[in-house]
């Protein structure tokens, strides 16, 4: 591989982060175009990335960081069908969310540049979590995601924002710590086995750890996998979610919610069940339970919220909740539905949280209450919620179907194989408790008299910059909901290297 | 580059005599010139030529001894190095500071040139009186250091307790000393360590070595011995307190690395002599002085206190190698070391900073900073966020170094071959957790909170350039570990198995 493209997708956005930072004063204006530049140049990138070949084989790049006696750790970088629509996935929202944001007037007043700045680093941090394939360099980037994050919610959030902010940083911190014991452990274990210096290679450790007993991997796979399901987050170290969610400025919830989530089970697939296959198998039932209890808890709070942002949020929970399930069947289909849908999710949410970002800056709040009747004024901003709460709760022909029922399916396979079939209940509960909040969300915001709680006189349709975001995505969703096999032959190939480690095709 | 034809046998020694002489002439310079910049400026440059020199010998491998009791190899030249980076941090600033301008500048460069000549004999000798000698020389000489600010309470009331409990520190020192020469007849360490393996372990040695960790754990502030440290900095000017929590701190783990980790490690053949408990006792220690270092910085609304808790918690982790024993750890510790002077030195320079134009001590008083100075701000964020060990900088590569020593990596045949040290690891990792805590405040006070004052503030281009050296030693260590790395494991090597 002659041209360093791995290492430009993370380059890229680097180098826009760096010159947005100094773009002060009375450049802070042409911050946002610097950003669409360097974010469409890394979409391109993406793009070169996923149509590289026909039959995509993934790629990989290394280059020699530190070696000392002890120790080896590589500036390595792989993508493979698992990571390929991920990376893609952030290029692509990073872009949308720039061009989102470019006529918000909060954003506007406030130094641009850094929310440009915060934007490109964290896609920096994102595409290195994707992309490493070197256990230093992913918690590197793990982290390096975290830091603006933190500030784009104490900067640009609203009026409870410190707190959130807050309790973000320190609550997703300590878990990526309790992942770094477990990464430790997974080290000194490999160095045991294979009587050598340590290579953090995800490749040697996963090789070393075929060697390790069923104890040390459920241990590991436990500390790893707390770390991970933090991210997700699943049920119950979902707490920190919704109140980050609802302070966050639109762009970051947007990124938050489309690619920081799947973060969470990115690293479940990528390292739990890459690295500790038998630590898997000894927590399936967990993981199983874990993913149902989010799918429920989360639809049911969803039923209860008054902020609209916050519902979305909550329905953040349940969605992720499924690919936790997904993951939980260990099987070939459970799999390979997960991971789409981590990218039907990602999809569908970024037009959600668009269009709640928009309730509350044209109509001034996002109190399901408050409002009511706005598709007469506002019936773009209406039809493009109705898409995104019709793709999220599963229509079939959008994306959001292709993501759900297949991984249903796969649970199904799941409980006669072992025969519980009662716990099939909870997911038609959820299935109808889904549909039930996001219709009854539509009916009292959407639809029916217009409201007179609130002055309606300033709110205004949806902007060009806005419009041509969500279009984007609305295209996205509905071409995958038609033709689902142009993202699964990317997993598929993948996948089936998976489900070949815990024996099942 | 060679200097034995200039200081021929005294090469061993070159860096310091060049510091010797600059601490000598410095009160005359001042005496004659009357003028405080040019004083500053033969401070200045006598410490960056003797960096300079040893950096040359550093890199040319130099190794030599001289007065038949200070050597110098891989491990004396990294250490001495370490020392002159300080020095030169702490005399960088000093002219531009407020704090300094109405000491006896004469006295102020030469004794804080004579307290790192003293650092640096530390880091040459392998005899215990040679030692102590030296740390005397630093001692003293910072005890004048803290108490000149002379019209200020704190500062005499820091500079009281750091004497008596310096004082306290030398006597239990020189008490185990001459414990340990009535048994074995000999000051030099490995000659000492030869002896107790022929004789064994008496209940004398074991209360000579208690006697040594205790007094020189004053030196490094590990809890119980840890009191003095917070007052000690808060009472001193800032340019003292960055010289006393980052070079007089690392002397004492230097110490502790060539009297104890020596003695107890180094070559095979005395590898068990006091087992596996002492290894115990420093890791009980460690896991104390990080834990209540950590969690009482977490009170400190005074940021130089919060600070030297900081610190203390620092010198915690540092200890993690006296536990483990092995020559990767050692490596990881001197790492940690040289990485912890750029983000602690660097955090003090802004505290000097910001109190050059009229900024407070408070956490309070940071509010709004990110909009007052921005550069400031920024650099306080990273070197706090470095501290608390966040990637990619260079205070995440060297715990992440320093906490995989305890995974019995690089053990040598003999001493803890496996991970029982591993919770340790796990001490660190919550006690990071916490430490972020405070940490945190310090960043949401600067860059979130609104301040009461919003006029932009121009900080003095000295700190500026001392500043951004750090800035660019926390980022680079960080990215790029093993421009330094390859030194420590050098002199890890040298010092253990010579």
């Amino acid at each position: 591989m002659d041209f360093p493209i791995l290492s430009l997708l993370i380059l890229i956005p680097l180098i826009g982060a760096v010159i947005t930072l100094f773009m002060g004063g009375t450049r802070q204006k042409s911050a946002k175009i610097t950003a669409c530049v360097f974010s469409a140049i890394t979409l391109v990138l993406a793009l070169l990335v996923l149509f590289s070949s026909s039959d995509f084989a993934g790629m990989s790049e290394s280059y020699e960081w530190i070696k000392t006696g002890f120790i080896t750790i590589g500036f390595s970088l792989e993508v493979d069908g698992l990571s390929v629509l991920m990376v893609f996935l952030t290029a692509l929202l990073v872009l949308l969310v720039v061009i989102f944001s470019a006529e918000d007037k909060e954003i506007e007043e406030d130094r641009p540049n850094y929310f440009h700045t915060l934007l490109l680093a964290m896609e920096v941090g994102l595409m290195g979590v994707y992309t490493a394939s070197d256990y230093f360099l992913f918690y590197i980037m793990w982290e390096v995601t975290l830091i603006p994050m933190y500030f784009m919610i104490s900067w640009y959030g609203g009026p409870r924002r410190h707190y959130a902010a807050i309790k973000f940083f320190i609550y997703t911190h300590v878990a990526s710590l309790v992942m770094l014991i477990g990464i430790f452990a997974m080290g000194f274990k490999a160095a045991e086995i294979t009587g050598g210096s340590i290579d953090f290679s995800f490749a040697s450790i996963a090789a070393a750890m075929e060697g390790a007993n069923e104890g040390f991997q459920a241990l590991v796979f436990a500390l790893l996998f707390f770390g991970f399901a933090v991210k997700m987050p699943a049920v119950p170290f979902h707490t920190w979610l919704p109140d980050a969610h609802t302070e966050a400025p639109t762009g970051g919830s947007v990124l938050l919610a489309g690619v920081m989530l799947k973060m969470g089970s990115y690293g479940i697939i990528r390292i739990c069940l890459e690295a500790l296959p038998k630590g898997a198998e000894y927590w399936q039932w967990v993981i199983i339970i874990i993913g149902l209890v989010s799918i429920v808890y989360g639809a049911f709070a969803c039923i209860a919220q008054k902020d609209l942002k916050k519902m979305v949020a909550f329905s953040s929970i349940s969605h992720m909740g499924m690919v936790m399930l997904g993951i939980g069947c260990l099987s070939y289909a459970g799999i390979t539905f997960a991971v789409f849908q981590m990218f039907a999710h990602g999809l569908i949410t970024g037009i959600l949280f668009m269009v709640c970002g928009m309730t509350g800056h044209k109509v001034g709040t996002r109190e399901i209450p408050l409002l009511g009747g706005l598709a007469g004024k506002m019936p773009k901003y209406a039809t493009f919620m109705m898409f995104g709460f019709m793709a999220s709760l599963g229509l079939p022909g959008l994306i959001g179907f292709w993501g759900e029922f297949p991984v249903i399916y796969a649970f199904y396979e799941f409980i006669v194989a072992n025969d519980v079939l009662w716990l099939l209940l909870f997911c038609m509960l959820s299935l109808m408790l889904t549909a039930g909040y996001y219709l009854w969300a539509m009916q009292r915001t959407l639809f029916g008299p217009e409201t007179t709680k609130i002055d309606l006189t300033h709110a205004h349709d949806v902007s060009k910059s806005e419009f041509a975001a969500m279009a984007v995505l609305c295209v996205l969703v509905a071409f995958f909901g038609m033709w689902p096999d142009a993202a699964l032959q990317f997993i598929e190939p993948y996948t089936q290297g998976i489900a070949a480690l815990f024996g099942v095709i | 580059m060679d200097f034995t034809a200039i200081f021929g046998d005294y090469t061993a020694i070159a860096p310091m005599i060049i510091l010797i002489v600059s601490a000598l002439i410095l009160p005359g310079v001042h005496l004659l010139g009357k003028r405080h910049t040019a004083t500053w400026a033969v401070a200045l440059v006598m410490a960056a030529v003797s960096t300079v020199i040893n950096v040359l010998m550093l890199t040319d491998s130099f190794t030599g001894s001289a007065l038949g009791m200070v050597t110098y190899d891989a491990y004396s030249g990294l250490m001495i190095l370490l020392f002159q980076i300080v020095l030169l941090l702490a005399v960088m600033v000093s002219n531009a500071s407020v704090e300094t301008t109405r000491f006896n500048v004469g006295a102020y460069y030469a004794l804080m040139t004579a307290a790192a000549t003293g650092m640096m004999f530390v880091a040459g000798s392998k005899d215990l009186m040679m030692i102590f000698v030296g740390v005397e020389l630093t001692s003293i000489s910072s005890y004048a250091l803290v108490s000149m600010k002379r019209n200020d309470a704190r500062s005499a009331e820091a500079a009281v307790k750091y004497v008596i409990v310096g004082g306290m520190s030398t006597a239990l020192t020189l008490y185990g000393i001459s414990m340990l020469y009535g048994l074995t007849g000999t000051t030099e360490i490995a000659a000492i360590a030869q002896t107790a393996q022929v004789q064994g372990i008496s209940l004398m040695f074991g209360i000579a070595m208690v006697a040594m960790i205790a007094g020189y754990g004053f030196k490094i502030a590990a809890v119980p011995f840890h009191m003095w440290a917070p007052d000690v900095y808060e009472g001193a000017s800032t340019p003292v307190s960055l010289f006393l929590a980052t070079g007089s701190k690392k002397m004492g783990l230097s110490v502790f690395f060539q009297i104890f980790l020596v003695m107890f490690v180094a070559g095979t053949a005395c590898s068990k002599i006091a087992g596996p408990e002492i290894q115990y006792l420093f890791a009980i220690i460690a896991s104390i002085t990080m834990t209540v270092g950590n969690i009482v910085a977490i009170a400190q609304n005074n940021i130089k206190r919060m600070l030297a808790y900081s610190s203390i918690a620092q010198a915690g982790y540092i200890l993690i190698v006296m536990a483990v024993m092995s020559e990767y750890a050692l490596s990881a510790g001197m790492f940690h070391m040289f990485t912890h002077v750029f983000m602690k030195g660097g955090a003090f320079l802004v505290v000097g900073a910001l109190i050059c134009v009229g900024i407070g001590e408070k956490i309070s008083d940071y509010r709004g900073l990110g909009k007052r100075s921005p550069f400031a701000a920024a650099a306080m964020m990273l070197f706090l966020f470095s501290l608390a060990g966040i990637p990619p900088l260079a205070g995440f590569t060297s715990k992440f170094f320093l906490f995989s020593s305890t995974m019995g990596v690089g053990t040598e045949a003999g001493v803890s071959a496996d991970a029982q040290w591993i919770w340790l690891a796990f001490i660190a990792i919550l006690n990071s957790a916490i430490s972020l805590y405070y940490y945190a405040r310090v960043v949401k006070a600067m860059y979130v909170d609104r301040g009461e004052k919003t006029e932009k503030v121009k900080i003095p281009a000295a700190f500026a350039v001392a500043i951004a050296i750090c800035i660019a030693g926390v980022i680079v260590l960080g990215v790029y570990p093993q421009l330094i790395f390859d030194f420590c494991e050098t002199a890890a090597h040298t010092l253990l198995f010579p």
